[in-house]
């Protein structure tokens, strides 16, 4: 399933990255670089409710506090990409461990509840330790992200940036379903009893999906304030894992790419609609109950069985009886 | 904003004037995408509003970046110094303005008193207690305890019963909003009104916002502000508020007015055109704008108003209504603005 093997998916992929970066202007770029980013760390929550079970409302956590360590490391340091985003994705991936560590055992409601916690804990932390987080401020007059040379402050490197972020991180996820563990972890969600049995170490598996869930959230937040050139306590705050889980239905659950489609129908309608209207939150919530009514895979899996009806028609009956 | 555009028929300096609004709810990351739709997309000459710090702090990076003027009403200390640009012009206080005309104030009246100290925990308000706190202390006056209560408190009894064991000569405190007529409906029901001065930011006793709420709970309590529906240079806008139907103008009316005020003063002094923002930065600055919040010199370093602020008491007006009432007015108060 990898893009590799899919010769004409890649081109589209490639052909659906470039178009933008040629036409849009300044504030589109930025906008789509947003949802791109977003859409990377929601797609990581999406390793984890959609190949896992494991619903977590805390998954801010390691995005925001990767977003925090990236924008205090590049004030000292300066931006440069090769420090900040292994930075940003190995603070993920600590933060997915305090918070693996935690939920190890749990299932749930109890899981809900406990990342819910953590996720609140690690807001408390940003909100109030002013002399390093800027409190309520949040942290700006960050430096322009850089590589090698080249400075990547303009809108359209961003977006290429987020984009090349997103293939890889999409890349990185799809083979980490693929991969023994992968299934070993929809193995759990399914039949634990039946994968105890088998000697599978429950607690072992999640704890790999949650890091592995935690880097690649990590290294979407450490992009994240250099779009803007600020960080502030709402990156880290619990209603953005609730967002994010919004997004993730709204998406498509267990579909890995229907992450981005979600981050970009919520981030189009808060964007768009609140123009107009206070209550745009209405709208969100108007989307999303028509997509858990109507589109129970989310627009990915009806863009997938729309796409397959049509193939379905072309070639006849061949799947047929 | 609105009512002095349609006052001047939505022309300016004898150019029309396109009026967009969006909704920055009061969270960074969004107000700075509308900025960015605003400059991007709409491509608007000048920014205004944004009443939360956190947002105009954010707003200043992104709005120096793409040299937009931008006049932002956020009251954070650090958009007069550190995070001051030369795109940003601020026609509203500073925090540090209040907090510390409120310490002169309190330490003139009562210089022997003991000072407690309460106020919602988030940036403003650690802001306004720590200038009035550093003022308070370089005066000589005595502090005593510091009480923070989380943004959204829901009961302040337990607060009430431990300002009233630690007998304080005064309390100083910041509040707004849904905060502010709660604390002040519990400040009656525990009979403290009366037996302790108490004396805040103007925020915590707007006129439009929570003075309405609370009955006479506020009688007589102070507070330092740059707005006042009795100062003189508010009759007028007054007039003009109350006949579209609202009540006396509180903070936020009054400087969103007094900001489109200081917006057409610059239109018309560049003849309408502010292409040149360097020439037209220097024509505002030249000499000072009249508005609703009084007569405004600005301070070209950090593009600060230099504003009167006023010592309201609130007192009962016509018809039992509270108002407040200026009792004084520190002239023309100068933030220290960015350190040298």
């Amino acid at each position: 399933m990898l893009l590799a093997h899919r010769p004409a998916a890649a081109g589209l992929v490639a052909v659906a990255i470039a178009l933008p970066a040629l036409w849009a202007g300044e504030f589109h770029l930025r906008f789509l670089a947003e949802i791109l980013i977003i859409g990377t760390a929601v797609m990581s929550l999406d390793l984890l409710v959609g190949f896992g079970g494991l619903v977590s409302l805390g998954h801010a956590a390691p995005f925001g506090l990767a977003a925090y360590a990236a924008a205090i490391a590049s004030q000292s340091l300066g931006g440069n990409l090769l420090l900040v985003l292994p930075l940003g994705a190995a603070t993920g991936m600590a933060v997915a461990a305090v918070m693996g560590a935690v939920i190890l055992r749990t299932s749930h409601l109890f899981l809900l509840i406990l990342t819910l916690l953590l996720g609140k804990i690690a807001w408390e932390i940003v909100f109030h330790w002013r002399e390093v987080t800027g409190g309520a401020d949040g942290l700006r007059g960050l430096p322009p992200l850089s590589l090698g040379p080249w400075e990547l402050s303009d809108a359209r490197s961003l977006y290429l940036l987020a984009a090349g972020l997103a293939l890889a991180a999409t890349t990185a996820a799809r083979s980490f379903a693929a991969a023994p563990l992968g299934r070993a972890l929809i193995g759990i969600r399914e039949q634990p009893l039946r994968m105890t049995a088998l000697g599978y170490s429950i607690p072992r598996i999640r704890f790999s999906a949650m890091l592995a869930a935690g880097a690649i959230a990590g290294a979407a937040g450490a992009l994240y304030p250099f779009v803007n050139l600020y960080v502030g306590p709402q990156s880290v705050h619990w209603t953005l894992s609730a967002t994010m889980i919004v997004m993730l239905v709204i998406g498509g659950v267990g579909s890995l790419w229907g992450a981005f489609l979600g981050s970009a129908a919520y981030l189009t309608v808060q964007t768009y609609v609140s123009s107009y209207t206070d209550r745009w939150q209405l709208f969100v919530g108007l989307v999303f109950v028509l997509t858990v009514l109507l589109l129970p895979a989310g627009i990915a899996g009806g863009l997938r069985s729309l796409v397959g009806g049509w193939a379905h028609g072309r070639n006849g009956n061949d799947r047929g009886a | 904003m609105q009512l002095l555009l349609a006052q001047s028929g939505n022309i300016m300096a004898g150019r029309a004037v396109e009026f967009l609004v969006e909704d920055d709810q009061a969270r960074p990351e969004e107000g700075v995408r509308k900025a960015r739709k605003l400059i991007g997309q709409n491509k608007v000459d000048i920014l205004c509003g944004v009443i939360s710090s956190g947002v105009a702090l954010a707003l200043r990076d992104v709005v120096t970046e793409a040299k937009v003027p931008t006049f932002l009403l956020g009251s954070a200390n650090d958009l007069a110094r550190k995070a001051a640009s030369p795109y940003i012009v601020r026609p509203t206080k500073t925090n540090w303005m209040l907090g510390h005309t409120a310490a002169r104030w309190t330490h003139g009246k009562l210089p022997q008193a003991r000072a407690l100290t309460v106020a919602s925990d988030y940036a403003a308000g650690r802001e306004f207690v720590g200038d009035f706190a550093d003022t308070y202390r370089q005066l000589g006056g005595q502090l005593g305890k510091q009480i923070w209560t989380p943004l959204g408190n829901a009961d302040f009894g337990p607060l009430m019963t431990s300002i009233a064991m630690e007998r304080p000569d005064v309390v100083y405190g910041f509040f707004a909003g849904s905060d502010a007529v709660r604390f002040l409906r519990q400040w009656k029901e525990y009979r403290l009104n009366g037996r302790i001065p108490l004396i805040g930011t103007g925020a915590f006793f707007d006129q439009e916002d929570v003075l309405p709420a609370v009955g006479d709970a506020a009688l007589g309590t102070v507070n330092t502000f740059q707005q006042s529906p009795t100062a003189p240079a508010s009759a007028a806008f007054n007039q003009a508020y109350m006949a579209t139907g609202k009540p006396l103008p509180g903070e936020f009316s009054t400087s969103g007015y007094a900001c489109g005020q200081v917006i057409k003063a610059v239109l018309e002094r560049m003849g309408g055109d502010i292409s040149d923002w360097e020439n037209a930065r220097q024509a505002l600055f030249a000499s000072p704008v009249e508005t609703a919040l009084g007569h405004m010199p600005f301070d070209p370093r950090n593009g600060q108003a230099i504003l009167d602020i006023h010592v309201n008491e609130v007192r009962r007006g016509q018809g039992g209504k509270m108002i407040n009432t200026v009792v004084h007015t520190y002239q023309a108060v100068r933030d220290p603005g960015p350190a040298t």
